[in-house]
């Protein structure tokens, strides 16, 4: 029962991540490898408020999100310049210089060795510390982030993402602020991934760098793109498909040295046949053509 | 070096990222480690033979999956994703196969370095230096002065335009990956002779490479040369005022600071801006 909980509690983890980033990849129709260092900048500055300031966790999740939207603001930028190819380039030196950091400031990070010990967190007095409880607020916070999806891919603000998307120069020729919409969907898009890493760094209690490389950031493109880009329920079912998958490996009596390279093989050669037979995914409506 | 160049004539050829590059790369290494190690065959003979190996891994890339892409037409988006699966699948067959742990085809001991210049530098790293010249002035003239190169670099300027004068894109683009993955090859083999394989070391090279063809210009093989020299000197010059470890931080601040202001690089044709 622990253990189904768990992979539960890692699903929604995901549907967080891989929603947000189905906002940029999916809807305004930027490649971003750089999830994973914005769910890394949530996970670390909720660590490290706990641990130094034994601040609460309703605090340290509005932390995570303001610095995390602000990096974002910071990545949108460069989109504002460069283009598809070039931009997934840009991404994904952020994502190193991201990752450098958090491996090599010792004193800050705690580097290669992490952040142990990350307390239980609380609620206005409700001590969260069981798995059920966990999985209570991970899919209260899913269901938020899919509902503020939903209701910002509807909105008049969702439409000129994807008009930017099919063609950002008639975006532009209609007067919309083209720049100003990509920057803002990138600071939501980081300040939901950065929720994620909250959740990760409380419920797992301790992290390092390892869980947000870009390794990390493919897997959680790869949900996007295997679930369907453009389309949020996609995402949900990448998510869930995608985590289990691997899981089935181990009942099928998979060494686990083994079982870890199988779970990233599969989801490679997942990412190949989708660009190869269906760009757009399961159930998106994306697919990257321009 | 030589990733960074086989990685430019593929990007050149067909405008976009191959991130599978990096494990073309590796391959080479490990092919030799296999022959070496496993077959028990003396190690001239197993680079011999892992160098066609490689040629022939990167043709088989290009033959499954990109000439499929191009044919449908896909865009440099589905191009790149595809090979970062291509990469991940393949980085984990081999360290399934070969486990995560370094691996060595150095036979003796380590030697003590030559002095030159007041450095010290081993005799496989003058190695190193002398076949990267050798082949980067190779490549260059393959691409200036035969038939071949004219080719290929008329598919590279305008595909439609060289199917339409009577050339055939497809074989010209498996012959560019053929290169591409020969030099990559060569690379992997002598990097491993120099400092040992780990199924990660694809990746790096890869990073480097790419940071060598965008500082020094898309389409320019004396820039991307240039640029692979000056990065290894600014990242050995940015050791000596903070740690090593920032090495990969420094190359990356690099890449984006030419991207956000000369994205051509410094020696690269102008790129259109927007091409829409």
């Amino acid at each position: 029962m622990e253990y189904l909980l768990h992979i539960l509690i890692l699903i929604g983890i995901y549907v967080i991540l891989s929603v947000s980033l189905n906002l940029i990849v999916g809807y305004s129709g930027l490649l971003s490898i750089a999830h994973a260092a914005f769910y890394g900048v949530g996970a670390y500055v909720a660590a490290l408020l706990a641990l130094k300031f034994h601040s609460p966790f309703l605090a340290n999740i509005a932390c995570a999100i303001i610095l995390s939207g602000l990096l974002g603001a910071i990545m949108g930028i460069p989109s504002l310049r460069i283009r598809d190819d070039y931009f997934a380039i840009a991404t994904f030196a952020f994502q190193v210089i991201t990752f450098s950091i958090m491996n090599n400031w010792v004193s800050f990070t705690g580097g290669p060795m992490g952040l142990p010990g990350i307390p239980q967190p609380a609620i206005f007095g409700w001590q969260i510390n069981s798995h059920y409880e966990f999985l209570f607020l991970i899919s209260l916070l899913c269901i938020i982030t899919v509902w503020i999806s939903h209701k910002i891919v509807t909105s008049p603000f969702g439409r000129v993402l994807k008009a930017i998307r099919e063609d950002e120069i008639f975006a532009q020729a209609m007067g919309k602020n083209v720049a100003s919409y990509k920057v803002l969907i990138f600071v939501i898009g980081a300040g939901m991934a950065s929720v994620a890493g909250v959740m990760y760094a409380y419920y797992i209690s301790f992290i390092d760098p390892t869980s947000f490389t870009i390794m990390e950031s493919i897997f959680i493109i790869s949900i996007v793109i295997i679930g369907g880009a453009g389309n949020i329920w996609g995402s949900v079912l990448g998510a869930a498909v995608l985590v289990i998958l691997p899981e089935a490996l181990r009942f099928l009596g998979m060494p686990s040295s083994i079982a870890a390279n199988m779970r990233q093989i599969i989801y490679g050669a997942l990412l190949v046949i989708f660009m190869l037979f269906r760009p757009q995914g399961f159930i998106g409506e994306y697919s990257f053509k321009k | 070096m030589l990733v960074a160049i086989g990685f430019a004539i593929v990007f050149r050829a067909t405008r976009f990222f191959h991130f599978a590059h990096g494990i073309v790369f590796t391959a080479g290494a490990y092919f030799t480690f296999l022959f070496k190690a496993w077959l028990g065959f003396p190690l001239f003979f197993s680079i011999l033979l892992a160098i066609p190996l490689t040629t022939l891994l990167g043709c088989l890339m290009e033959v499954i999956v990109y000439l499929p892409l191009r044919r449908k037409g896909s865009s440099s988006l589905v191009f790149l994703l595809a090979s970062l699966g291509m990469y991940i699948v393949l980085q984990n067959v081999i360290s399934m196969m070969f486990g995560d742990d370094t691996k060595t085809i150095r036979s003796g001991l380590v030697k003590e370095g030559l002095n030159v210049f007041g450095a010290r530098i081993t005799p496989i790293e003058i190695l190193i230096i002398c076949v990267s010249v050798v082949l980067v002035v190779t490549v260059t003239l393959l691409l200036k002065k035969t038939k071949m190169g004219n080719a290929m670099r008329a598919v590279a300027n305008d595909i439609e335009l060289a199917s339409v004068s009577g050339i055939d894109s497809d074989r010209v683009i498996l012959l560019t990956f053929a290169i591409a993955s020969t030099l990559a090859g060569i690379a992997g083999i002598l990097v491993a002779l120099d400092v040992d394989m780990t199924p990660t070391m694809g990746m790096n090279a890869l990073m480097m490479g790419v940071v060598a063809v965008i500082v020094g210009g898309v389409g320019s093989i004396p820039g991307v040369a240039l640029a692979a020299l000056l990065l290894g000197i600014a990242q050995h010059l940015g050791v000596w005022f903070i740690s090593s470890q920032w090495q990969d931080a420094i190359a990356f601040v690099i890449l984006l600071i030419f991207l956000l202001f000369r994205p051509q690089g410094f020696l690269g044709k102008k790129v259109k801006k927007a091409t829409l």
